[in-house]
């Protein structure tokens, strides 16, 4: 009795088995529609498109992508940060040795020369001699005012 | 072991970590330039080469995304994340993987987290079949008259299988698709999900008895 429902079972496992294997095989036979699949690839692609225009590189994707060796192989890429270390030390040493020779604003005296004869050049204004009947400061001791001493033409 | 395996997938990161594999590297054998070529083209801003890649590996991965899912409109808008992620984290490939692998590792992670979103909202959407589904060998069989299924319609031993495949944990799930519909061997899946072949073996197995559980009704 308990033989046969083990022979049962297992027969049932057996069928269960197989039908699985069949169903999974038969799967591969639904298939998209090949219009709604074209039109899946073109919206990945404008998808894409858009993302591309609109992505700004950082400097270490600029960096990554122009220089991968210096990626690939970081012992370079320190190399170079070493030789661009010594180069700006040694550049701001001579910058502070021409530094170190006197302070202030240093100009040619001929080029001096050339700049106070052109303001003095521009700065002579002629000025329109005054009337002698228009009395300026006068003499007199009550007020300061200006008297005007001309005749008024009707 | 088996409360191991049924336990739910981690949190899965949207950053995809490169493993390096040999195996891969000689796996798509495909015409034109070669996948290294078109990633470095496209890496420095080429979109036509990125389409190529595209065109070349979109239906293996709409595949995947399917029957992970089991509903195209959602295969649709997993396959279109999966390339533009890709594109978008194509600077970081380094290329110690394939491309293919590293793609699929994309496609796996972005149909986990993207159920897990959305729990409750699972629908079947099913593709029909092909027509050259008629002249296959197993169609004959199960549709013969010796069969004990043949007064049950296809559309419905297809329902029944697609349901039992949803009812698999998404471990076990992604090992059945990668494996048993899409061809990919035990080694290639160990790298995808990043286990060792024996827990890819073990969750195999499992996920068969499973589903061979949920079919049983078929049968007898």
């Amino acid at each position: 009795m308990m033989g046969s429902k083990d022979n049962l079972d297992t027969t049932v496992e057996q069928q269960t088995e197989l039908l699985l294997k069949q169903l999974m095989h038969l799967k591969q036979y639904e298939k998209p529609e090949t219009a709604r699949m074209t039109r899946n690839k073109q919206n990945i692609m404008r998808m894409v498109r858009q993302a591309n225009g609109s992505k700004r590189k950082s400097l270490g994707d600029l960096l990554e992508i122009n220089m991968p060796w210096l990626f690939a192989e970081p012992k370079y890429g320190v190399a170079l940060l070493f030789v661009a270390f010594v180069g700006l030390q040694y550049a701001g040493i001579n910058a502070r040795h021409e530094s170190s020779t006197g302070t202030g604003i240093y100009a040619p005296s001929t080029s001096l020369v050339a700049v106070n004869s052109i303001s003095t050049a521009t700065n002579s204004i002629s000025y329109p001699k005054f009337p002698d009947n228009v009395a300026l400061f006068p003499q007199g001791n009550r007020s300061s005012d200006i008297k005007f001493v001309g005749r008024i033409e009707k | 072991m088996i409360k191991n395996l049924q336990s739910d997938p981690e949190e899965l990161p949207e950053e995809i970590e490169e493993r390096p594999d040999a195996l891969l590297e000689e796996v798509p054998e495909e015409e034109g330039p070669p996948d290294a070529e078109l990633v470095l083209k496209a890496q420095q801003g080429d979109v036509q080469a990125f389409d190529v890649l595209v065109d070349r590996y979109h239906g293996r991965i709409y595949g995947l995304t399917y029957n992970m899912c089991s509903n195209r409109e959602d295969a649709e808008d997993l396959t279109q994340e999966v390339f533009v992620k890709a594109f978008s984290a194509l600077p970081r490939f380094k290329g110690k993987s394939s491309f293919y692998t590293w793609l699929y590792r994309i496609a796996v992670n972005k149909t986990i987290n993207y159920r897990k979103k959305r729990n409750r909202k699972r629908t079947l959407s099913l593709d029909s079949f092909d027509q050259e589904i008629k002249s296959d060998e197993a169609y004959h069989d199960l549709t013969s008259k010796g069969s004990p299924l043949r007064n049950i319609s296809l559309s419905e031993l297809q329902i029944k299988l697609n349901e039992a495949l949803q009812s698999l944990s998404e471990k076990h799930r992604t090992v059945v698709v990668m494996h048993d519909m899409q061809g990919i061997p035990h080694e290639e899946i160990a790298k995808v999900v990043g286990a060792s072949v024996g827990t890819v073996r073990s969750r195999l197995f499992y996920a068969r008895r499973q589903m061979q559980s949920e079919l049983a009704e078929f049968v007898k």
